[in-house]
């Protein structure tokens, strides 16, 4: 890879780019010999090319939970050491666990209450997998609670479902049921809040953050199996 | 230290934020306000440094469960975003080294064939002609020491001091490394079939 090159502005490769880097004053020759200005030019989309690489990236979803439960679990494994974080991130660490495994391990850990299916939508299919225009069928049981909501997170921020007793919810009985058209690629994850309280109104932080709340405020919280639509 | 609350509408400062809530001793706060902050810049550099997926996400994580034990003797020589880059830096080193140990271990299982499969060989090229994918090869090719300054200064946008303090080299020795860097990318998605 150090092999000499055969571009014809390799002085610019020698000198220019090390002027750059250090933010020096480029020498003069490079403003006016052409094959220079092109080298320039090329250079300069490289970096914007390597700048822009990743800009689409974005962590897994149930990260910072995962974080805090690693956290948790190492300061279990030491000798007693004043663990303030014991007295308030429970809810968000039982929230980071249930996510972690339902998330990373979905279908080796189906939820009991919160039966979740797809049923293809009239698109050509590509596969196996879902996609958009399919359909999420969620199904759950209320089991004597008195609020029951079911909610839908993309990609972990974004609610794009969250009903209770009116459409697209529909209730009968214990039983909750509601189906979902999904509108375009990305991780859906159901959720089923339980419980004899009101029930805390979704927040900006997403999913691990509304589980954190809904668990602080006593309630049950179940997350069904997710769903990837590619 | 800035204590001054911002007025609506004002862009918070995550590292103001985080800073005060450590004068308070709330480790906590800082931790989840960096973040917010810095976990997506983070989470793109260790998957450019680390090539495997899960490694890369796991040294991600470790680097926030890292700064969370060592935020209460963080010295505040530095900002604590170059402060994290240097704990991620580490973990992506350490995920590269896990990474060449179980390629050592795994991979005379799993030889190539002998004979080129033609068809894989075409695909590849087909692949290569994809300039973000070429792109993204060519940066795997740099030795880790190099990607991590070309990383640091071009996809996070870091000044060579900040470079040099997550690095702990000199900045003069990053900048001609990574001025070296670029005619070697170049060279290389030339390789892959894409003209600079």
């Amino acid at each position: 890879m150090t092999a000499p090159t055969d571009r014809p502005c390799d002085r610019f490769e020698r000198e220019g780019l090390l002027q750059l880097e250090r933010g020096e004053a480029l020498d003069p020759h490079f403003d006016t010999c052409p094959a220079c200005r092109q080298a320039r030019a090329d250079y300069q989309r490289l970096v914007r090319e390597t700048a822009a690489l990743d800009a689409e990236l974005e962590p897994t979803p149930g990260w910072q939970a995962r974080v805090w439960q690693e956290v948790e679990r190492r300061q279990e494994g030491r000798p007693r050491g004043g663990s303030r974080l014991l007295w308030w991130v429970p809810a968000l660490v039982a929230a980071g666990i249930v996510a972690a495994v339902a998330l990373r391990l979905g279908p080796l850990a189906p939820p009991a209450g919160l039966r979740v299916e797809v049923e293809p939508g009239p698109g050509v299919r590509r596969g196996a997998e879902a996609q958009p225009g399919d359909r999420l069928l969620l199904e759950a049981r209320s089991v004597g609670a008195a609020q029951a909501e079911l909610r839908v997170y993309r990609d972990d921020h974004e609610l794009v479902l969250r009903c209770s007793t009116q459409p697209p919810c529909r209730r009968r009985g214990d039983s909750l049921r509601a189906t979902l058209t999904l509108p375009a690629v990305g991780t859906y994850q159901p959720l089923l809040l339980l419980s004899d309280q009101p029930l805390p109104a979704p927040t900006a932080g997403g999913l691990d953050a509304d589980a954190g709340a809904a668990l602080e405020a006593g309630a049950r919280v179940e997350l069904g199996e997710a769903v990837r639509v590619r | 230290m800035t204590g001054a609350r911002p007025t609506p509408g004002e862009p918070r400062d995550p590292e103001a934020d985080a800073l005060t809530a450590l004068d308070r001793g709330d480790r906590e706060a800082a931790l989840t306000l960096l973040m917010d902050a810095y976990g997506t810049a983070i989470y793109r550099f260790c998957r450019r440094m680390v090539t495997d997926e899960e490694l890369a996400e796991e040294a991600h994580q470790m680097t926030f469960v890292q700064a969370f034990e060592a935020l209460e003797t963080f010295s505040r020589r530095s900002s604590l975003r170059t402060w994290l880059f240097s704990i991620a830096r580490h973990r992506c080193l350490d995920a590269l080294k896990i990474a060449r140990r179980r390629r050592r271990r795994f991979e005379p299982m799993a030889e190539a064939p002998e004979t080129p499969d033609p068809a894989a060989a075409a695909e590849d090229h087909l692949a290569d002609r994809d300039r973000t994918r070429a792109l993204r090869r060519c940066l795997e090719r740099l030795p880790p020491q190099v990607r991590t300054a070309v990383l640091l200064r071009f996809q996070q946008e870091l000044t060579y001091p900040e470079i040099a303090a997550i690095c702990r080299q000199r900045a003069a020795t990053l900048q001609a490394r990574v001025a070296r860097s670029l005619p070697t990318l170049r060279r290389c998605l030339e390789s892959l079939g894409q003209a600079a």
